[in-house]
């Protein structure tokens, strides 16, 4: 770190003293922001290998916490987030990739490129529970789509699995979630240099080879980085299966809930921290397609002009 | 990550000009644009259907049916002689307030700090690693943290803290856009003809960043103002506005339609509201 905090040599001798005052924030911020977010994450996995006996936590190291998540069946949970979570982020993405390739090579309009964006984010700022409950009207059986397709004579009864299903949580996720798969690809797409698709063009490279051996590769960093983005809030879903999966539809979130509801401290963390791990390995993941491609400076750069 | 980037340094005309080229080698007749187009829009319908048919219920009769006749203003009238909401609601706007007013603090010190620094990755990393951590992971870890290990009672400040983690790196990437395209020669400047640095800062450098820094207000407090799955864990016996908003919604009680109504109110005055500063933010350059 304390490289990091080396305080960049202007040409001016002038600009030292604000210099180190910057530099005692930066600290200052780093040790209270690591306090408050890896602090706590390091403690929930360590809390995983303690036990609780009589509402009492016992600090001695056991594996009874991660033994007890096969012996009562909980790893089935995970196996079922997992399954969600790989499926909702492969049809995410499948859907961000060209919709953000579109947004940032082929959109020709400004206004509606301004305007597109301003849609995808403002998903950030809304609350959650009304934006999902209504699917309730939407996909019950005496909900829109079930009334239209009875009124219209399509099918005699209504259709019971739209609503307290997998269908309807995997709805509900895709919505949510498709803004920030959308939003590290564009961001990827939108520095790569136009010259190079068209070296690629004129070198005659069909399109198919353009997209396969210019933009896919300079775009990876993106794409993990949205798979990043939804694979791992879809890890610890909560909001979608709660209200779209009744009681159907079990997934890591609800369990993590419960157990903490239920003063059951280990339990909850080591549900916890198998969401930590894959966020870690994630991360890792990003870490690694973002060596050598692109240098964070560069996107400030890119932002510059 | 919600950044408006042009492709190049090039003027707009000129890069408009190109990107047609490019597109005409790209195929512009192929069909991936128009699939790419049509997957894209039904996936934002997905997000925008239901916050129209939130506004269309909120007047129906029976709003968690599928028909929204027979068309009633009921449930606006319950809400406005039912007071359970206003202190819910108080309590988040106070605390929005507050997370808004140390995020443009804190965001503007450390987006300056980021472009004064040599290499501003690692601390960049952490400020933004909230970003990466799911909120329901993130609120279980920092109860665990405060209420059992630390053995605090949680409250408001609790609740302040899980906000400033999910909206200060939002704050800060809005308030960078802005620091990055500053030019440090203004200082430079204001200095040799004597200014001294808090007058540069507040006179100079202040005015240019405002739009990015009360961007970045907003923002924090729209992000306060709806967050639930950090505060459901951190509230001890506070209640916010979006978790009275789930208890209604997740226990199917009566209340349901009354949270229909309040959402629409909440969103008819948010969303214009949120699609004017984007716009602005991104659209003009």
């Amino acid at each position: 770190m304390t490289a990091a905090l080396a305080i960049s040599s202007s040409p001016r001798r002038r600009w030292r003293l604000p210099g180190t005052a910057t530099g005692w924030f930066t600290g200052w911020f780093l040790v209270i922001w690591i306090g408050v977010v890896v602090l706590p994450l390091l403690i929930i996995s360590a809390f995983s290998f303690f036990s609780m006996r009589q509402y009492q936590i016992v600090y001695i190291p056991t594996l009874d916490t991660w033994n007890s998540l096969v012996e009562t069946g909980r790893w089935v949970v995970v196996l079922r987030t997992i399954r969600f979570a790989v499926s909702v982020t492969f049809l995410e993405i499948l859907v961000a990739f060209p919709f953000a390739l579109w947004l940032a090579k082929g959109c020709r309009s400004d206004a509606v490129r301004a305007g597109v964006i301003t849609l995808l984010t403002i998903p950030f700022f809304i609350d959650a529970s009304s934006r999902i409950i209504v699917w309730r009207s939407i996909l019950g059986t005496n909900g829109v789509i079930n009334n239209l397709l009875v009124g219209s004579g399509i099918i005699d009864k209504p259709l019971t699995w739209l609503l307290y299903s997998d269908f309807s949580v995997s709805f509900g996720m895709f919505g949510s979630y498709f803004p920030t798969a959308v939003f590290p690809i564009f961001l990827t797409l939108s520095l790569i240099d136009d010259d190079l698709i068209k070296a690629s063009s004129d070198l005659g490279g069909s399109r198919l080879q353009t997209l396969r051996f210019v933009i896919l590769p300079l775009a990876m960093p993106g794409i993990v980085g949205g798979i990043v983005f939804t694979f791992v809030p879809l890890m610890a879903a909560w909001i979608e299966p709660q209200l779209l999966g009744g009681s159907q539809v079990n997934l890591l979130g609800q369990s993590i809930q419960s157990a903490l509801t239920n003063l059951n401290y280990p339990i909850a963390a080591a549900l916890s921290t198998v969401v930590i791990a894959v966020l870690v390995l994630m991360l890792a993941m990003l870490v690694v397609s973002l060596r050598g491609r692109f240098k964070i400076s560069s996107l400030f750069q890119s932002l510059d002009s | 990550m919600t950044i408006a980037v042009e492709p190049n340094g090039m003027p707009r005309r000129q890069g408009n000009r190109i990107r047609r080229r490019l597109l005409d080698r790209v195929g512009e007749s192929s069909g991936w644009i128009v699939v790419a187009i049509a997957l894209g829009t039904l996936a934002l319908a997905l997000i925008y259907g239901p916050l129209i048919w939130l506004g269309v219920m909120s007047f129906s009769a029976q709003p968690l049916s599928g028909v929204p006749y027979p068309l009633t203003f009921t449930h606006y009238a319950t809400l406005f002689s039912n007071d359970k909401w206003h202190t819910p609601f108080i309590k988040s706007v106070i605390l929005g307030l507050m997370v808004a007013l140390a995020c443009m603090i804190v965001g503007t010190f450390l987006a300056r700090a980021l472009v004064r620094l040599k290499r501003p990755g690692g601390v960049l990393f952490v400020a933004l690693l909230p970003l990466f951590v799911p909120g329901l992971t993130l609120g279980a870890a920092l109860f665990i943290f405060l209420r059992t290990t630390l053995n605090l009672r949680l409250g408001m400040w609790s609740l302040f803290i899980g906000h400033m983690v999910w909206a200060l790196p939002f704050a800060l990437l809005l308030i960078l856009i802005v620091t990055i395209r500053f030019d440090v020669k203004l200082i430079q400047a204001a200095e040799d003809l004597g200014a001294k640095p808090l007058r540069c800062f507040l006179d100079i450098e202040l005015p240019l960043l405002m739009p990015g820094i009360s961007g970045a207000g907003i923002f924090s407090f729209l992000l306060s103002f709806n967050e639930l799955l950090r505060s459901t864990f951190l509230r001890g016996s506070e209640t916010t506005m979006p978790v009275y908003n789930w208890a209604m919604a997740s226990a199917q009680q009566s209340q349901v339609p009354i949270v229909f109504s309040l959402s629409t109110l909440i969103l008819a005055i948010t969303l214009p509201l949120m699609g004017g500063l984007f716009f602005i933010l991104f659209a003009r350059k």
